[in-house]
């Protein structure tokens, strides 16, 4: 179904009423789970997003006891229910899993200090109960926010979220004409050439940035730009989240 | 360029609204305490000082090429002189030595035992650390070794005190003494991620003089043992038929020896066993209260919820929230006001 | 399964501390890459590409089937990517590592979502017919670079390949042999091409590492770009974070390269067609005869 982009030009709204510049509600929780030692639940529109941390613990395969030299290794497993899309079907494990994987692993080796539990393994356990865009953005911020209640030391807050461009990229080449929109619903990433982009923190290093679909060199200097500073906000809307946790039970 | 972006505006939906209302007071009811942590935590990547008076400690980090003291950890701000740590809210325990810890054994190998005791590793109990049958100062022998799985074998729970750190932080258990050793007669109860640490969150078991007590009850005597890693185990209290006093120390030992590895559990009486289970679920409501577990804590609140059940008894409906966390919350209000009044 | 054999701490230094002073261990310029070598193999549709010590053989095959229910007027195009043990120890056949999974993902992404290939025309009659085209990597030397070897693999033998020609008559469709019918190429849309970019302290980004600067290197970033200037896809899972600017510059540098690589590709199909074309079709033909 083609996105009717015409109105948005028009009322500079989206299809769900937002501007182009604004983030989709956001509802997180910290300790969700009793049992796991870290969890997170989070909620970017309708991506649903439930995370449970396990670690740092001994590895579950005897003999291979962690990670390589001093280090913690990571983990990562993602669950996706069977209600979670559109369709009702089974994904087990393909390779956009796997791939999910490895950049959440690879992602949050350099974010947290693994070596002060050498030899020991951090399980995140990422189970995604509905899917509505913006999915690999909503597991990093969902797990950094587990990783956080678990008490596992990090450098910095890991976010991410989408950004698109909205002229398709068939349309006039010069970037002038380039109108980037901020964190993506299912819809518009279909439509739209986006990328996932994850930064550290406040500052404007990129840690994870990923993009799936064809688009003129010239945006993504747009789209970059719109994505980094919508990171730093969930920045602050996750901080805020363990903040008021901490004050409830500090 | 230069880019705002706008903050969600969606107000949260009204089913949400309500329970954030809902939990908003008993934060009203928790700020009643006094505590010391009423300020805010500091979290991941917050910039703690720049001055470089500072020394790091736990929980922070200095980038490379600055002397910014970062947070790593969601947590409390502590100043030791001139050293700055951050406690995390909650985080895994820590081993430390002198731990007073119980652990379940994970598996047996010829020399040692592995114990899961909620550390990041699987402690070690060597063999040549556990009071052998038969006295104290006994040679440790090869039969020994071969009947190993006659003093713990898997799944046996245990109390012991953290003897020595490895360097990746591996502990080394030892269960050296009488107070020590295999666990029966009782319930093991698991606080996750509530332990460790000094003051961690204010729920979770405190490193404090006495861990394990006996607690009176009508049914009969309860000890409790407060693991530091959040491991909990209550039983019924045996008295030993002989007063230590009385014999000497190798007798003494000969009088446990037949006891002291036996994985049979002694006859306990309903009474006892309702009580045992009154105080774990005490113990887990004082955690989902956010209450700091210690003696005086459990017998309190011990204390009034039995006073609570007989008013109850007696007057029929006395108003508590729900569960053990109700009832812990009905209990320490109580306690307030009788401090107050 | 043997590890993969891990570099000494040593070592680690010795290339770190070369290119803090701007020296890459096999003298390359940072934005230089290997030398390439691609021939073509006797049938349509095999390339064979050696980027420095890597050598990776993509194969072309096509079959007929039925498209798949949902799109009718599509052909099929998988690759599959294998990773045999003949290229290191820590290969295994039959378990998918972490870098086979991403290299066939990242095949996946730049090659078939960006429409390089138009599966348009594979279809002989919609909902019944089409061809089922399939791109087999194989990996046959690893030093590094892997990915960007690939994707040239896979697009060289892409151009290179001949389908044959059919003959539709209503619901009949005959497939006409190559002595019938000179077969015909696919029609290409564009031509992506990886770059993979290995970033180390201090903002230095290096073009086609090799084995030992991969595993010295905090972290890589894979950009599919095609001549146009279109970036087809990236990668950046993960690893020591990047100023963003030197992210848009790699863009650049990647254009560049692609560019030069596309024309690299495209002198070496014309060099064999003229090669095939030496004695005309008919003398192609009855050489096969003979044989």
């Amino acid at each position: 179904m083609p996105l009717d982009t015409s109105t948005y030009s028009l009322a500079l709204l989206r299809l769900d009423g937002r501007r182009w510049n604004e983030l989709r509600r956001i509802h997180a929780q910290i300790s969700t789970q009793a049992a796991a030692d870290g969890s997170s639940y989070l909620e970017m529109g309708n991506t649903k997003i439930l995370v449970s941390v396990t670690g740092p613990a001994e590895g579950r395969q005897a003999g291979q006891r962690g990670g390589a030299g001093s280090q913690a290794k990571v983990e990562v497993e993602i669950n996706f229910a069977g209600f979670s899309g559109v369709e009702r079907r089974k994904r087990k494990s393909d390779k956009r899993t796997n791939e999910m994987e490895h950049c959440l692993r690879s992602a949050f080796e350099n974010v947290l200090l693994l070596h002060i539990y050498p030899h020991s393994t951090i399980t995140l356990n990422i189970h995604i109960i509905s899917q509505d865009g913006s999915l690999l953005a909503a597991c990093i911020n969902a797990s950094t926010l587990a990783l956080i209640d678990a008490g596992i030391p990090m450098s910095d807050y890991l976010v991410a979220c989408t950004a698109a461009s909205s002229a398709s990229s068939s349309a006039a080449d010069n970037a002038s004409s380039d109108d980037p929109l901020l964190d993506l619903n299912n819809q518009e990433e279909l439509e739209l050439p986006f990328l996932t982009v994850g930064t550290l923190g406040e500052s404007d290093n990129v840690a994870v940035c990923i993009m799936e679909s064809r688009v003129r060199m010239e945006r993504m200097e747009g789209m970059l730009a719109v994505g980094i500073e919508g990171c730093k906000r969930l920045r602050g809307i996750l901080d805020g989240v363990v903040k008021g946790y901490g004050k409830r039970f500090g | 360029m230069p880019v705002s972006i706008l903050p969600p505006s969606a107000p949260l939906p009204p089913r949400r609204d309500a329970r954030d209302d809902d939990d908003s007071d008993v934060d009203m009811s928790d700020d009643d305490f006094p505590t010391s942590q009423t300020k805010s935590i500091v979290t991941p990547g917050e910039h703690i000082t720049s001055d470089p008076q500072w020394m790091r400690g736990h929980g922070t980090y200095v980038p490379v090429g600055d002397s910014t003291i970062i947070s790593t950890v969601a947590g409390h701000l502590h100043k030791t002189n001139k050293l700055l740590s951050v406690q995390p809210l909650r985080a895994r325990y820590q081993p430390e030595i002198g731990d007073l810890v119980v652990g379940r054994i994970v598996s047996v190998q010829t020399k040692k035992w592995s114990v899961d005791i909620a550390a990041p590793m699987l402690a070690n109990l060597p063999l040549s650390s556990i009071n052998l049958p038969g006295g104290i100062l006994r040679r440790r022998t090869a039969v020994d070794e071969l009947n190993i799985r006659t003093f713990f074998s898997e799944g046996d729970l245990l109390v012991a005190e953290v003897q020595s750190l490895h360097q990746d932080n591996t502990a080394s258990l030892h269960t050296r003494s009488l107070k020590y050793g295999k666990l029966r007669n009782g319930l093991f109860t698991s606080l996750t991620g509530a332990g460790g640490g000094i003051l961690s969150r204010r729920g979770g078991v405190v490193r404090s003089r006495r861990q394990v007590f006996t607690l009176n009850t009508a049914a009969g005597e309860i000890d409790v043992v407060l693991g530091v890693n959040g491991y909990i185990f209550i039983s019924k209290h045996i008295t030993t038929n002989a007063d230590p006093k009385e014999v000497g120390i190798n007798r003494l030992d000969e009088s446990v020896t037949e006891t002291l590895y036996s994985s049979q559990n002694d006859e306990i009486e309903p009474a006892v066993m309702r009580e045992i289970t009154r105080v774990s679920t005490l113990i887990k409501g004082l955690v989902a209260c956010g209450t700091k577990v210690d003696e005086n804590m459990i017998v309190k609140v011990y204390e009034g919820a039995v006073e609570l059940e007989a008013e109850e008894k007696s007057l029929g409906g006395v108003e508590t929230g729900v569960g053990a966390k109700g009832v812990v919350e009905t209990v320490l209000a109580r306690l307030e006001l009788e401090a107050g009044g | 399964m043997p590890r993969e054999a891990e570099i000494s701490l040593n070592e680690r230094e010795f290339i770190k501390q070369a290119l803090q002073e701007q020296i890459r261990l096999d003298g390359r310029a940072f934005d230089a890459f290997r030398p390439l070598e691609l021939t073509f193999g006797d049938e349509y549709g095999v390339a064979d590409v050696q980027l420095g010590k890597t050598r990776v053989i993509a194969r072309i095959s096509v079959d007929v089937t039925t498209p798949l229910p949902e799109r009718k007027f599509d052909g099929i195009f998988q690759i599959v990517t294998e990773f045999s043990p003949m290229a290191s120890p820590a290969f295994e056949v039959g378990r998918p590592t972490d870098a086979e999974v991403i290299l066939s993902r990242i095949l996946e992404k730049s090659i078939r979502r960006s429409n390089a290939l138009d599966t348009e025309s594979l279809c002989i009659i919609a909902g019944l017919k089409c061809f089922a085209l399939r791109a087999d990597v194989h990996i046959i030397d690893h030093d590094g670079g892997l990915i960007d070897a690939a994707c040239i693999a896979v697009m060289a033998a892409l151009q290179h390949f001949r389908r044959p020609d059919v003959l539709v008559e209503g619901e009949k469709a005959t497939i006409l042999s190559v002595r019938e019918r000179e077969p015909i190429p696919l029609s290409i849309l564009h031509q992506p091409l990886c770059v993979t970019f290995s970033y180390f302290e201090d903002e230095v980004f290096l073009v086609d590492a090799n084995l030992a600067e991969e595993q010295v290197r905090q972290g890589e970033v894979i950009l599919t770009m095609n001549k146009h200037g279109e970036v087809c896809q990236i990668a950046k899972y993960g690893g020591a974070t990047i100023n963003p600017l030197a992210l848009l510059n790699c863009t650049n540098v990647a254009l560049q390269k692609v560019k030069e690589m596309t024309t690299f590709i495209q002198k070496r199909l014309e060099k064999d067609a003229k090669k095939r074309d030496a004695g005309g079709l008919l003398a192609e033909l009855s050489a096969e005869n003979a044989r």
